[in-house]
């Protein structure tokens, strides 16, 4: 009977639901006589009749009973063909289904007599069934089911495990439809309603379902046979986007959709949450209690009371939009009856009330929502802890309540673990078995223990009774949290608190075990975050300064001026203060600065050494011995002595302090002492500027302010003030229409001539670099102490006049030499330092320790013992110029022509000393071939030659570019143009020069496809030779310009071998070698 | 049964505003979410996916006492 097949295919999971009960049966059927019964009873095939009869009656329950018996015949006609089934477990099902239709329906009224009708019914039927033949049967069965298969077993649904009610491929599909956010939950209800306006029309709504689940934003779940329904559906409700795809789910997810849950997130009492929004977010609180709904929950946490209220309510809403909120603090009776007036806060029990709120031992507690709280990774710190279990009087602090936190710290500690980890487990069984991971899968790691008799074994253990096991001894690293990245030793383990010490403070820390990896290397915590680092003055507001004490993981624990320890996020740091320079006066009249050390005169005596002075009045000082604030305590100047006798420090010797020989300290003592940056701290401002780049592009202002590399600029027009980078900047030179770059102003000012000493260091970025203003304190710099012979039109040996010289000091944040405009150089502008080999000839150059901010050898580098003697400079004596490696902290070595003294060194070509070392020289620097002439090539070392940007526009070159086969080279990672033409050959149709600080561009035609465009210079490479005969240029050296022919195959793999090639035309028909690279392929 | 109609009493307790996700049952019998859900044999409306919480204890004794096993709705019987 094929439909009977049929029938148990679709049910397939009935039936493997029943064979398992079949054990079940064995069991129960002695507590159920008279279920037995009945089930003996009526055993035959007439049990699909009461099924029919079931379903029309389903929900009423007033044929409860009666619904039971059938249902059990139902499944006993299964038991006769296949198992036996108990029927315990079908009753439950049904109780359950139809209790629940009940609690839908509401009411109906009992009727005792229908069980026993339908049981007279039964019987008739069962009499009738006998009498028919197997193919009526069928016929019957047939005629009753057609077409019903969906909802044969529905009735046994309730107990069915649900992964065997996953759906199949004759179930509808899900379609997952884009909706607007917000709106899901409205869109399923009203495709409710839409379904059943319309269920009586003529186009009823052919959707079995929607959803929507509130993990899932800006989607529903429409269950229809297909998309053309859903659409159907969808039309005409707002919100709903079908034009933005409607999309399958396919059948494996569809389950996983509906089984979405949160992470459960319990909340009971004890359990640490945090504040979500408002004053208080972000705070951790405890739960206290919890509503019977469980949607609200009391919390204590502690509280936020502003003790300084500007005047009155009134001002209430501005202060919140200010954003500053008041400190944690637990509540104080007395002061805020202090601050506030005793009629504000009444007391009712042991509790305070105040401003609608209840304080309790100090803590607010306050009801919540649920919603408004963050339950998960709540990971409360040692720290805030501690603060819960302080006392309200906080005198003592209590002993911190470790089992509060375990509880916590567990759950996180699964997901931490990692094979190969030493753990040990505390609970349960094995207790106290310590091992190693093996593995891990979800819950359960498996462990290796370490141990007398378990050794060998694998134990499998649920992850929450384990936790990370470290000794007395063991060197640990911190993973996560504040201390993240401190390593120490462990000095003592209290359950899963590691106490070690620091490797870095030297102090205690105690965190969770689980926080804590095994490990060798110490401390790589730095101590910088951003661009600030420990012990830096920092200002954060207008009024406060502060020392950072503490660097946190990005955030710095900073002491202000005022004592008051305030945890800083580098964002709200306005800017580091510079107090090398300032002065202060001790309590005996004596000049106190940086780095004395000094003792209070009164208060705890402190000694400290000076960090930092503040308005020549606070002195921030740092003493490794006291442990508060990380050593740094503040203190007024004037209650400060020296620990050192002083006599006049005025009057010592120069020399016997290297930062008295500093002129711009000498110079600038006495503004500085009156308060550091009251004066004109950069001598940019006031500055008439041009914007040269960036969207304010050619508006004109006037520096305001700077700060670093930045500049404020007021515009000309519109009355906006700007910040922009220095670099965008020009000058512009009132007497000329011309601008020039910001820091060649420097130049000018400087080099005036003036026999005096310099006004100032040379040094453009003083303000903005910490490094620069400490060399001040560089005893390789003061320029104007070091008598120079070389200084042939000012004191200052580093700088030169000629205007065809570039400044060296241009761009204060790269120390590199500049290119004249007459020689190409490859390292103009670039971020190398770079250093200028010149020649023989004394090069004031050399003195380029101003341009090299905190580079100590930018001091000692000028030091050509023949020149400089007696200066004091610390220049190693350099008996030969060649093989010295004095290069080595100079990575380039550019040949920069006309050296403004020694006007003849390079602009006549080769120097003859030039030779000697020009191999050496090349060594680091691939690029000095690009000067003209000043290496000789054949001597030189073979080096891969990389051709400068604008070869392609070179004078010599340029003829000939048209025949050049080149290719592009460089974009993809310049990401020039996406990079779609890398590699790609070319033949250059044209090239124009414009000015040089623009890039120059190529007009090129590619080969495979003879597509042409322009292309910007630097990527245009030369294409190397690759046969024989094949026609070349030579890109440089002696021969640059001649075209030559390849006569000897180039096969090697590096682009520097040697070739053979003939010169062609009026060179004569010469055979030379040539470097690989040095060539062009030209276009045959 | 569980008398809701005119008892707000009954309804502020044996109802929760702590739910998630809704379900526009439209064919229950056909459907398979709702099958899945076990709301096939229900009536027709909407359904809530997730419900936290249970009914009070008197009440689903009281189911019980009927024969009608409470199901939690929180999903987080294992089944």
């Amino acid at each position: 009977m094929s439909d009977t097949e049929d029938h148990r295919y679709d049910n397939y999971d009935q039936e493997g639901d029943e064979r398992h009960e079949e054990i079940e049966e064995e069991i129960e059927n002695d507590d159920e006589p008279p279920r037995r019964k009945l089930y003996d009873e009526d055993e035959d095939d007439e049990e699909e009749d009461e099924e029919e009869e079931e379903e029309e009656q389903t929900g009423r329950k007033g044929k409860k009973r009666a619904k039971h018996r059938h249902k059990r015949d139902r499944a006993a006609r299964f038991l006769d063909i296949e198992a036996e089934v108990s029927d315990e477990d079908d009753e439950e099902e049904d109780d359950e289904e139809y209790g629940a239709d009940g609690f839908i329906e509401t009411g109906g009224a009992e009727d005792d007599d229908s069980s026993r009708r339908h049981h007279a019914r039964l019987a008739r039927r069962q009499m009738e069934e006998e009498e028919k033949s197997p193919e009526q049967i069928a016929r019957d069965l047939n005629q009753r089911y057609g077409g019903r298969a969906a909802a044969r077993y529905t009735g046994d649904m309730n107990e069915i495990p649900q992964r065997l009610l996953m759906p199949s491929v004759h179930d509808a599909s899900l379609w997952q439809v884009r909706v607007k956010p917000g709106r899901e939950r409205e869109i399923v209800f009203s495709l409710m309603r839409k379904s059943i306006d319309l269920e009586y029309t003529a186009r009823p709504l052919q959707i079995l379902s929607a959803f929507q689940r509130d993990s899932l934003p800006g989607m529903i779940y429409v269950e229809a046979r297909s998309s053309q329904q859903v659409s159907q559906a969808c039309n005409g409700l707002v919100g709903v986007y079908p034009s933005r795809g409607i999309h399958l789910v396919p059948i494996e997810e569809m389950a996983s959709l509906l089984q979405i849950k949160k992470q459960d997130t319990t909340v009971t009492p004890g359990t640490w949450v945090r504040i979500r929004r408002g004053q208080y977010a972000g705070d951790l609180a405890q739960v206290v209690d919890i509503t019977e709904s469980g949607e609200e929950v009391g919390l204590k946490f502690i509280p936020r009371i502003d003790l300084t209220p500007r005047d009155d309510g009134v001002d209430k809403k501005r202060k919140k939009a200010v954003g500053m909120r008041p400190p944690q603090r637990l509540f104080n009776f007395e002061e805020v009856v202090k601050v506030y007036g005793r009629n504000y806060v009444s007391k009712r029990g042991p509790a305070f009330v105040f401003q609608g709120d209840t304080f309790k031992d100090g803590f607010i507690e306050k009801d919540f929502k649920i919603s408004a709280l963050i339950l998960e990774d709540v990971n409360p710190t040692l720290d805030e802890i501690t603060q819960f279990s302080r006392r309200q009087d906080g005198l003592e602090d209590s002993m911190v309540d470790l089992s509060i936190i375990a509880e916590a710290s567990r759950k996180a500690a699964i997901s931490v673990l990692q094979p190969g980890d030493h753990i040990e487990v505390f609970e349960g069984e094995q207790s106290g078995v310590h091992g190693v991971v093996e593995e891990i899968s979800q819950d359960v790691v498996t462990i290796s223990p370490i141990g007398v008799e378990l050794e060998g074994q694998k134990i499998e253990l649920p992850a929450r009774s384990v936790r990370k096991r470290f000794k007395p001894g063991d060197h640990v690293k911190v993973m996560t949290g504040k201390n993240a990245d401190e390593t120490g030793l462990v000095v003592s383990v209290t359950d899963n608190v590691v106490t070690f010490l620091s490797d870095m403070s030297m102090q205690e820390v105690s965190v969770f075990s689980k926080d804590l990896r095994e490990a060798a290397e110490v401390g790589s915590g730095t101590n910088v975050v951003g661009d600030y680092e420990l012990h830096d003055l920092v200002q954060l507001d207008l009024q406060t300064v502060g020392v950072i004490f503490k660097t946190e993981r990005d955030s710095f624990r900073v002491l202000d001026q005022n004592g008051q320890v305030r945890l800083v996020q580098p964002h709200q740091i306005s800017m580091r203060r510079d107090s090398n320079r300032a002065i202060a006066t001790d309590s005996e009249g004596h000049e106190l600065r940086v780095n004395d050390n000094m003792k209070e005169v009164d208060g705890e005596g402190r000694k400290g050494r000076v960090l930092h002075i503040h308005q020549s009045f606070y002195a921030f000082l740092h003493n490794r011995d006291i442990t508060e604030n990380g050593g740094v305590f503040v203190t007024r100047a004037r209650s400060l002595v020296s620990l050192a006798p002083k006599s006049n420090p005025l009057k010592l010797a120069p020399g016997a302090d290297l930062s008295k020989m500093n002129p711009a300290m000498q110079t600038q003592g006495g503004m500085v002492g009156s308060g550091m940056g009251r004066g004109p701290r950069d001598r940019h401002i006031g500055l008439n500027v041009l914007v040269i780049k960036g969207p304010y592009k050619g508006y004109q202002g006037t520096i305001k302010d700077t700060n670093g590399q930045i500049a404020r600029v007021e515009l000309n027009t519109g009355n906006k003030l700007i910040s922009i980078e220095k670099a965008k900047l020009h000058r512009r030179v009132p007497s000329s229409n011309k601008t020039e770059p910001l820091d060649s102003f420097r130049g000018g000012n400087f080099n005036n001539g003036s026999m005096g000493p310099p006004s100032g260091p040379p040094n453009g970025n003083r303000v903005s670099n910490p490094y620069a203003a400490a060399g001040g304190r560089t005893p390789g710099w003061g320029g104007g102490r070091t008598p120079n012979p070389y200084a042939n039109s000012s004191q200052t040996p580093a700088w030169n006049s000629s205007s065809r010289t570039p400044n060296p000091y241009a761009g204060s944040a790269t120390p590199a030499w500049n290119a004249s405009s007459r020689t190409p150089n490859p390292y103009a502008g670039g971020q190398t330092p770079a250093w200028n080999s010149s020649s023989r000839t004394p090069n004031p150059y050399t003195n380029n320790g101003g341009a090299t901010p905190g580079r100590s050898w930018g001091g000692a580098t000028p030091g050509r013992s023949a020149w400089d003697s007696g200066s004091g400079w610390k220049s190693p004596d350099r008996p030969a110029w060649g093989n010295d490696p004095w290069n080595a902290p100079t990575p380039a070595a550019a040949a920069t022509p006309a050296a403004a003294p020694t006007p003849a060194a390079y602009t006549t070509a080769p120097t003859p000393g030039g030779y000697p070392y020009s191999g050496a020289m090349s060594a680091p620097t691939p690029g000095v071939p690009s000067t003209p002439g000043v290496i000789d090539y054949d001597t030189a070392i073979r080096q891969p030659y990389n051709p400068p940007e604008d070869w392609l526009l070179e004078e010599i070159i340029a003829p000939h570019q048209t025949k050049l086969k080149v290719q592009i080279h460089g974009t993809t990672y310049a990401s020039y143009l996406d990079g779609a033409y890398e590699g790609r050959i070319a033949t250059v149709v044209g090239t124009t020069r414009v000015r040089d600080n623009f890039d120059q561009t190529a007009f090129l035609r590619f080969v495979n496809d003879g597509e042409e465009r322009s292309i910007l210079a630097k990527y245009v490479a030369p294409v190397l030779p690759t046969n024989t005969d094949e026609a070349a240029l030579v890109l440089t050296g002696k021969r640059k310009g001649e075209m030559v022919r390849v006569r000897q195959k180039p096969d090697a793999q590096d682009s520097f071998e040697m070739v053979v090639v003939e010169s062609m035309g009026t060179a004569g028909a010469a055979y030379w070698e040539c470097q690989k690279d040095h060539l062009c392929a030209c276009v045959s | 049964m569980t008398a809701l109609k005119d008892s707000a009493d009954r309804v502020l307790s044996c109802t929760s505003a702590y739910f998630e996700g809704m379900i526009a049952g439209i064919d229950p019998e056909n459907s398979w979410v709702q099958r899945w859900q076990r709301t096939s044999k229900y009536a027709r409306g909407m359904y809530a996916i997730r419900v936290k919480g249970r009914v009070p204890e008197d009440v689903e004794s009281e189911l019980e006492s009927r024969g009608i096993k409470y199901r939690p709705r929180d999903l987080s019987a294992e089944d």
